[in-house]
């Protein structure tokens, strides 16, 4: 190292020249960097889309709106009637009939569920439905199969699926489900448990592994609505 | 420099539009590990064309870094990730903004000096790798627009990328001392 004789200039890239400017500018930057991460991830709390569609609807329940649905049986009707009948609450999961991945963990997570509510003669607060992205493949016959290999018992969980094709975009998009296509013909989503009341309010979304917590909630919400 | 720059541009943005989209749509590697550094080359191709009149902004590149490090990290949240595949005025906010970020980093490196760099090298490239790391090693999908598959290879990819990135950094970086170590003697 030489040190600078006296009277000659600093080298340029020492000198002090434009470092309060650099200083205002890149503090400013980093600000609004922080601040738009901030907002971004609800107060960085949130940092995938699932878990902000969990937040934000436990903020502020989310209507269904009403779309023709079918059953196995071939019986249509609307699916806000359907929520409605028997004044109970739902614990709501999306399926296609032909998934063999995440919606079998689904079904375990349903099929304890249903086992559960029949135990305890719960099936007049708390209902199952599955609801079925798939229109265009899953008609009656598919459900019916569907409800016999998941050993669905009539009255306490039920499977239906659109009567109009062109319902599913806005399905998905209220529920916040994304469907990815994955090999095979097969799809990826997002599965969760989502809890609905008779009035088609979806007031909030669980993850697979919370199932008993889904139970409690439906189960203290349809005490609260009982008269 | 300028036509690079533009046929860059391009290509980054074709990516974003019908029918090329697609691609992006579906697989997570297209998205990462090919659009977004094309934007940041093609912001970086560009950025010769300023030259150095915004250095009085810019002392040792710091604003640059700083700018890219933002832009970057916000474009590595999952949910942004998502959102630029769902909603297009997040991805045309994208587009711009990582194109943005190319520009600041090339500003910034010609400007910094070799702690600078260090700082934010040390900074972002682990970021990547974590990133990288977590996207290939968990079972969870992390964003609900890609399957577990395209995530893994993502993941994988954004790891190979750092390991290149911090190469190409200690190259360079040898190549300057060996030239300065030149001039000194």
């Amino acid at each position: 190292m030489t040190v600078a004789a006296a009277g000659t200039p600093l080298p340029a890239n020492l000198s002090a020249d434009g470092l309060l400017h650099t200083f205002a500018a890149s503090l400013l930057v980093l600000a609004a960097g922080l601040w738009a991460l901030f907002d971004a991830t609800g107060g960085g709390t949130a940092y995938t889309t699932e878990t902000q569609r969990r937040s934000e609807v436990a903020r502020a329940a989310v209507p269904v709106p009403d779309f023709a649905v079918v059953d196995a049986l071939g019986r249509t009707g609307s699916l806000r009637e359907w929520l409605a009948q028997g004044d109970r609450v739902w614990i709501v999961d999306f399926v296609y009939t032909r998934c063999a991945t995440v919606c079998l963990s689904l079904g375990t997570v349903f099929q304890q569920l249903q086992a559960q509510l029949a135990a305890q003669g719960l099936q007049n607060q708390v209902g199952l439905l599955s609801i079925s992205f798939d229109p265009e493949q899953d008609r009656p016959p598919a459900l019916a199969d569907y409800e016999k290999r998941m050993r669905m018992q009539a009255g306490v969980w039920q499977a239906v699926s659109l009567v109009n094709p062109e319902d599913r975009r806005r399905l998905l998009d209220t529920f916040g489900i994304m469907v990815v296509p994955a090999p095979l013909g097969e799809f990826e989503h997002n599965a969760a448990l989502h809890i609905v009341t008779a009035d088609g309010q979806l007031v909030r979304i669980l993850g697979l592994e919370d199932g008993p917590r889904a139970m409690a909630l439906a189960r203290e919400l349809a005490n609260a609505s009982a008269p | 420099m300028k036509t690079l720059a533009l046929v860059l541009t391009m290509g980054a943005t074709a990516l974003s539009l019908p029918p090329l989209r697609v691609l992006i749509e579906q697989s997570m590697v297209w998205h990462m590990l090919v659009q977004m550094p094309l934007l940041v080359a093609a912001g970086a191709a560009w950025s010769t064309v300023v030259g150095d009149r915004l250095t009085r902004w810019n002392r040792f590149g710091l604003t640059g870094f700083m700018l890219a490090q933002c832009i970057t990290a916000y474009w590595m949240v999952p949910a942004m990730i998502d959102r630029a595949v769902v909603l297009p005025g997040a991805d045309a906010a994208k587009l711009v903004t990582l194109w943005l970020a190319g520009a600041a980093l090339r500003q910034g490196w010609v400007q910094s000096n070799l702690a600078v760099q260090l700082f934010f090298v040390g900074y972002g490239l682990p970021m990547m790798a974590w990133l990288g790391f977590f996207l290939a090693s968990t079972d969870r999908r992390l964003c609900n627009a890609y399957s577990l598959e395209s995530q893994l290879q993502a993941g994988q990819g954004l790891v190979a990328m750092s390991i290149a990135l911090a190469l190409w950094w200690g190259v360079s970086l040898r190549r300057h001392l060996a030239t300065s170590q030149a001039t000194v003697r």
